[in-house]
């Protein structure tokens, strides 16, 4: 959990890093909203074939970005068998007979057993989890003897099913890729510095950057302390007897309030000390500061940004045609 | 007129009991003063005052000739620094460099001097080699050492711990009050708050403070053969110094209570 407070940020040299923040961002955000306006397989996918390249330009591993994608894959995979099960538009690719008799009930079962089990020791638990799945289609598929449980059903895959849920995906995959790229190349303290000079317009309508800027640095900041702390509680607690893994919701209900209240309790009282912290060293909220770190606006991110505007552009064009 | 000049000072949270009452203490520049006294006795309340964190309900504090005011509060923070107990509490910055900035920051100091100074006392707390850490990342007494730097990047020279080594193990707990020994070397003033009598000890003064009221401020030297401030104030002398004190005061001890005093100085 300590790591969390750098991000996904990976220290690197490749052509990103040298962009300045505010590029990233605005560019990130472009060509975000240009893969919105894509409106066929073909060109998302001509789409991700240019963020491949990008990243190799970039230099930035492939690898760490999938790394990136990890914790929505659960999210990808059910978006994309929804959306092939319930969209039965278009021509009919696929229409697979399944039945369940008791024995694939029984296997059903076993398989479920053997994955609670398995699971806990297990690095690579997704791709068990695939291989599980799969192995449920097959039986479903092929095991056609003992008793049948309920009358076979048949599992049908439509030709705009499959379009509609890769579509999503893809989409779902560039605009991930496209936010990883940022936040893989970009310190969390460069991003709030660049989130601050661009949001500085909106002083003129009473919202103030640099304050909101450190807020977000300052809680940046305190997410692993915090993180320490809770483990702490939790550990102080176990000692006494409570045990945060097992029990009924109810139980569980009364654990996590039983670990909410000291939190809160002394992040208040943090927050009294760190203001006092800050007063002492002379800071006064929406006054003027220097900063130590500087923003250089160079000809690469004057190049970054007119590539981003053309994507844009064209994505634009593409959806007025 | 001292450095360091408290007038008649009170205080209260609450507007009915005081926690401060009447305080009146001078420090010279360049002292190193100790503050004992059991908690809740003010300790604390008595540093916030002195850096205008709190607003005395009566009396004056003057820091090297300045009223502290509202309006002064500003300046009068450029000369005087405070380091917290908890070093977790007062880092601000995401990494040691931001932290040691962040004060300079405040005072609009220009990039290019703030690098300069940030390697300079950076390296004069041993923390050069850290300067990209992030606080997840680095001792308790390193935190400590990096508000040090912080606050002599403000080009502050008085500088208040309090209880600053009480969240430290042992050696960082000594090597703090080493780096504290050589900032009293280069002139700056000191004031150290303690439940330490070791720590106490390399004061030149001390102040005991007891129900918001100044019990005693005198000579380290002086005060240490009190033995009524200490049993007043639930405070325990050190084996040495007890000893020292019950010796007869005549010429054949003189040479064992030196060497006692000596001992309990060392510790
Ligand atoms: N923020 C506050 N609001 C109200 N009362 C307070 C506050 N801070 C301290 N007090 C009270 O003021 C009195 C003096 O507190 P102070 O923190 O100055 O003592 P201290 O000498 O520093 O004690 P310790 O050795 O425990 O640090 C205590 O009775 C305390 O309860
Ligand atoms: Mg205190």
């Amino acid at each position: 959990m300590k790591n969390i407070i750098i991000g996904q940020y990976i220290p690197g040299k490749g052509l990103f890093y040298r962009l300045d923040p505010r590029t990233k961002i605005v560019s990130v955000l472009f060509i975000m909203i240009a893969v919105f306006l894509l409106q066929t397989i073909e060109q998302l996918l001509i789409a991700l074939g240019v963020a491949i390249i990008m990243l190799l330009i970039g230099r930035i591993s492939i690898i760490k970005v999938l790394k990136g994608l990890k914790p929505i894959l659960v999210l990808l995979i059910f978006t994309f068998i929804f959306q092939i099960m319930l969209n039965r538009e278009g021509v009919m690719i696929v229409n697979q007979e399944m039945q369940l008799t008791i024995f694939t009930a029984l296997f059903l079962l076993l398989a479920l057993i053997i994955w609670r089990i398995l699971s806990r020791y297990i690095r690579y638990r997704f791709l068990l989890f695939l291989a599980f799945v799969a192995s449920i289609f097959l039986i479903l598929v092929y095991v056609d003897f003992g008793y049948p449980l309920v009358n076979s059903f048949s599992f049908k895959i439509y030709e705009q099913g499959l379009r509609m849920s890769a579509f999503v995906v893809v989409r779902l995959l560039i605009i991930i890729t496209l936010s990883t790229v940022l936040t893989l190349t970009t310190k969390p303290t460069d991003l709030t510095q660049g989130l601050e000079k661009l949001m500085h317009p909106l002083k003129k309508i009473g919202f103030d950057s640099e304050s909101f800027a450190l807020i977000i640095s300052i809680s940046l900041r305190y997410i692993p302390t915090i993180f320490d702390e809770a483990n702490k509680i939790m550990l102080a607690q176990a000692s006494r007897g409570a045990d945060f893994s097992e029990g009924k919701l109810k139980d569980k209900l009364k654990q996590v309030i039983s670990l909410l209240v000291p939190m809160f309790i002394i992040a208040f009282m943090r927050s009294e000390e760190l203001a006092n912290a800050m007063e002492s060293r002379n800071f006064v909220p929406g006054e003027k500061r220097t900063r130590i770190y500087e923003l250089v606006f160079s000809y690469r991110d004057v190049l970054a940004t007119t590539i981003s505007v053309l994507i844009l552009a064209g994505a634009i064009v593409l959806k007025v045609i | 007129m001292s450095y360091i000049e408290v007038k008649e000072l009170s205080y209260s949270y609450n507007n009915k009991t005081n926690v401060l009452e009447d305080i009146s203490i001078n420090i010279e520049k360049g002292e190193w003063i100790a503050i004992l006294g059991h908690n809740g006795s003010g300790k604390s309340t008595l540093a916030k005052a002195l850096v205008g964190l709190l607003e005395p309900a009566t009396g004056e504090i003057f820091i090297d000739g300045t009223l502290l005011n509202e309006d002064s509060a500003f300046e009068v923070r450029k000369k005087i620094g405070i380091v917290f107990q908890n070093p977790d509490n007062q880092f601000v910055g995401v990494t040691v460099r931001d932290d040691i900035a962040f004060g300079m920051e405040n005072l609009c100091v220009p990039r290019e001097e703030m690098l300069e100074k940030i390697k300079f006392f950076a390296k004069k707390v041993n923390m050069l080699d850290s300067l990209d850490k992030e606080p997840a990342n680095l001792s308790g007494g390193q935190k400590q050492r990096v508000a040090i730097a912080g606050i002599l990047a403000m080009q502050s020279d008085i500088i208040i711990f309090d209880e600053a080594t009480s969240m430290l193990d042992p050696f960082s707990r000594e090597e703090l009050v080493k780096y504290i020994k050589t900032l009293h070397k280069d002139g700056l003033t000191i004031i150290m708050i303690t439940h330490e009598i070791n720590e106490a000890l390399l004061a030149d003064r001390i102040l005991v403070m007891n129900k918001g009221k100044v019990y005693a401020f005198e000579e380290t030297e002086v005060i240490m053969k009190k033995k009524e401030v200490f049993t007043d104030n639930h405070l325990e002398l050190p084996v040495a110094l007890d000893l020292a004190n019950s010796l007869e005061e005549n010429e054949s001890h003189k040479e064992i209570r030196d060497k006692l005093w000596e001992y309990a100085l060392i510790k």
